[in-house]
């Protein structure tokens, strides 16, 4: 019956939402949201983001014949996420077949800036034809990107932005909507009343402080929402269960909501309150991680789900491609709705995501064969 | 003149035993203040949940620094001790895959790659002369890449449920504080009452006079970074249970706060001076700073800047009243 009833009371906020929404059109896909000026007036990542969505970048200057050698600056071996969106890049490559791309070559940031910045300027000098970059930093890696661009080589930014305009396209998702979103679940979990607390990423780390902004603003919105606090977890279940014990100290059974910017922190808050013996409130903030949803399936936690699939890097690829074809391409290509099953989701088909058969830290949707995760050790005995 | 000699004499005694007092007890005296102020800012510091809260987390890091004290004691420094951490939450993962009966054979082998790790820190520095600081430098960035290559950047494997343990409290009681304790008192006796204890201290006090009198300076020093990397492997073990998942990040940033707790408590960074105890305090300070500032709802940057400042003070605090005693 519960379950029966949330069903019905997304289905009604997904009704509302999408009567509401701003305009963007099908074709840019991504999350629906209606944003206030104000809203967008704030944030000048939210005026970036939605003018490039009806933009579109002439690529004829780009323009020429196949088998392509594209440059794959990627966030390298670092976590399950990144070792993903490796595997995809090269599984998608030979896909495509050597007439289509002769060499990917890679360069491994071991997810740091420092190292990313010379090994661009590695790459840029075997040549490429298109680079596709997976940032490490926003400031740090705007120069290596103009170079590029100086250089007559197509950048190609991958689930994360630069400070400069300079490049082709992005591919991602708003991430100030995917912050709002939650914030507007937990909102809505709550009747529009109700004490929160907010746990983000990083600070300073471009993802972290977006989505933090697009919470803010619907917080911000509904003054029946009171915010407990609001501290960093690093993006760490570590951190995040130390702080949440703490909280827990602090606020107890006032706690209606949390919000999470990340579903490795999620973990680290469930674990502080299975521990604490305490029932677990609703959580704006998870992922298709299989840990993550082990867990809250274990312990019938309610959440919504975002994604940011390592996948999307088959369409950066695909993007590359498009530039190097000198098709016309969008300034802004948003994966949800490109991708299968990368839509948000909520504990009512959270069932339908975890994959027995997948390790803890397998970050869905995977789009290429059980054999490649087989080959990379993510598939378990189930 | 005679009564000016004396009364002057007479100060800098007073003086002298002022700066004593600040160097053996200032860090206990830092405790007792930041727990009245806990009093007036933060009351629920000290209810038996809270104080649960303190100590298990005040444990894992507790642990590390109990052999960082010991390097810090021979003038040497572990800053190996996070890629220990992670090498050790990995090795439990995928040694056990989950089973409970393999937790002792996956923690023996992590102790047993501690032990390696160790030895080449105590190596590189006594018999290749590297400085510490790049020895154990270079040593984490190679115990990181073995980690990264041998699981292709992905931990995998699952923590057996028997390590879930180290959640569980008892009013105030946890396993990691008994650990903690337990580890601290033997190292103490150690320390304090053992030959080998007088030795640690005696190479960090004056290396070529304890050469001279026959003491084997460099099986002293690499015994305590063979001590500092097992040290290392039961914290690691501690937080992979109190995660209860693998994690690249796991124990990052102990190895500086570790550093931190013990030059807090007073041993000196130039060896031979300061001591487990001082150490305890110091990782009280630090951990009690960390849950008041979530208590108190500080941003997490005024929680860097109160930490840096405690750290700085306890340092400025130390050398001068050293120095000019």
């Amino acid at each position: 019956m519960n379950r029966i009833l949330r069903m019905t009371l997304i289905l009604v906020l997904l009704l509302t939402a999408s009567a509401l929404s701003y305009g963007q059109d099908d074709e840019s896909g991504g999350l629906d949201f209606e944003f206030t000026e104000e809203q967008i007036e704030a944030s000048p990542y939210l005026q970036s983001v939605l003018s490039r969505l009806d933009e579109v970048y002439d690529t004829s200057d780009f323009a020429k014949d196949g088998p392509y050698r594209i440059a794959f600056a990627a966030q390298g071996t670092s976590n399950a996420w990144s070792a993903l969106m490796d595997a995809h890049a090269y599984w998608y490559v030979e896909e495509l077949g050597e007439d289509v791309v002769s060499e990917l070559l890679y360069g491994d940031a071991q997810a740091s800036a420092d190292i990313q910045v010379p090994q661009v300027e590695d790459l840029l000098a075997q040549e490429p034809d298109a680079l596709i970059l997976v940032p490490m930093g926003a400031a740090a890696l705007s120069a290596p990107v103009e170079r590029a661009m100086m250089q007559g080589v197509p950048v190609i930014l991958c689930a994360s932005a630069v400070e400069t305009n300079n490049f082709v396209t992005e591919v991602g998702t708003n991430l100030w909507v995917v912050g709002a979103s939650l914030a507007q679940y937990v909102v809505d979990q709550l009747g529009g009343e109700g004490n929160v607390l907010i746990m983000t990423g990083i600070p300073g780390v471009t993802t972290s402080d977006i989505m933090e902004e697009g919470a803010d603003a619907v917080f911000a919105a509904n003054p029946g929402i009171n915010i407990l606090d609001k501290q960093p977890g690093f993006w760490s279940p570590a951190d995040a269960k130390g702080i949440m014990e703490t909280w827990l100290v602090q606020h107890g059974d006032d706690i209606d909501a949390i919000w999470s910017g990340g579903a490795q922190m999620s973990q680290g808050i469930i674990s502080a309150y299975l521990d604490a013996g305490m029932d677990i409130p609703p959580i704006g903030g998870g992922e298709w991680q299989n840990g993550f949803l082990r867990l809250a399936l274990d312990h019938e936690i309610q959440y919504l789900a975002w994604q940011y699939p390592n996948a999307m890097i088959t369409l950066c690829i695909d993007a590359a491609l498009q530039v190097l074809a000198g098709e016309p391409i969008p300034r802004f290509i948003d994966f949800v709705g490109k991708i299968d099953n990368s839509d948000p989701f909520t504990d009512v088909e959270g069932a339908d995501y975890f994959r027995p058969d997948w390790s803890d830290d397998v970050h869905g949707p995977i789009t290429m064969p059980d054999e490649k995760l087989a080959e990379l050790g993510f598939l378990v005995e189930e | 003149m005679s009564v000016a000699k004396t009364v002057e004499s007479s100060s800098i005694a007073d003086s002298w035993r002022i700066r004593k007092l600040v160097v053996d007890y200032g860090v206990y005296m830092a405790l007792a203040l930041l727990l009245t102020a806990a009093a007036f800012l933060t009351p629920k510091l000290f209810q038996v949940d809270t104080i649960a809260i303190v100590m298990r987390q005040a444990s894992q890091l507790g642990i590390v620094a109990i052999g960082q004290t010991m390097i810090l004691l021979v003038a040497g420094l572990d800053l190996s001790v996070g890629g220990v951490i992670v090498m050790t939450s990995v090795a439990v993962a995928e040694v056990s895959n989950g089973r409970d009966e393999m937790v002792l054979p996956a923690i023996l082998i992590a102790l047993g790659l501690g032990v390696i790790v160790g030895l080449g820190n105590g190596i590189l520095v006594t018999k290749r002369r590297v400085p510490p600081f790049v020895a154990t430098l270079g040593m984490l960035v190679l115990v990181q890449g073995a980690t990264q290559a041998y699981t292709r950047g992905v931990p995998g494997g699952f923590v057996p449920e028997m390590l879930g343990m180290v959640n569980q409290s008892w009013g105030f009681l946890s396993i990691p504080l008994v650990l903690w304790l337990g580890l601290n008192a033997a190292f103490i006796f150690i320390l304090r009452r053992t030959a080998y204890g007088r030795k640690v201290y005696a190479v960090g006090s004056n290396i070529e006079a304890a050469r001279l009198s026959g003491i084997s300076v460099d099986a002293i020093r690499i015994s305590v970074y063979i001590f500092g990397a097992c040290f290392a492997v039961i914290s690691g073990v501690v937080l992979t249970g109190y995660v209860g998942y693998v994690d690249r990040f796991i124990g990052t940033g102990l190895e500086l706060d570790s550093i931190a707790a013990a030059v807090v408590g007073g041993t000196a960074f130039v060896g031979g001076r300061g001591g487990l105890l001082g150490t305890i305090a110091g990782v009280l300070i630090i951990q009690i700073l960390s849950t008041m500032a979530v208590l108190m709802g500080l941003d997490v940057e005024v929680q860097f800047i109160i930490k840096g400042l405690v750290i700085l003070g306890a340092v400025t605090l130390y050398s001068v009243a050293r120095v000019e005693s």
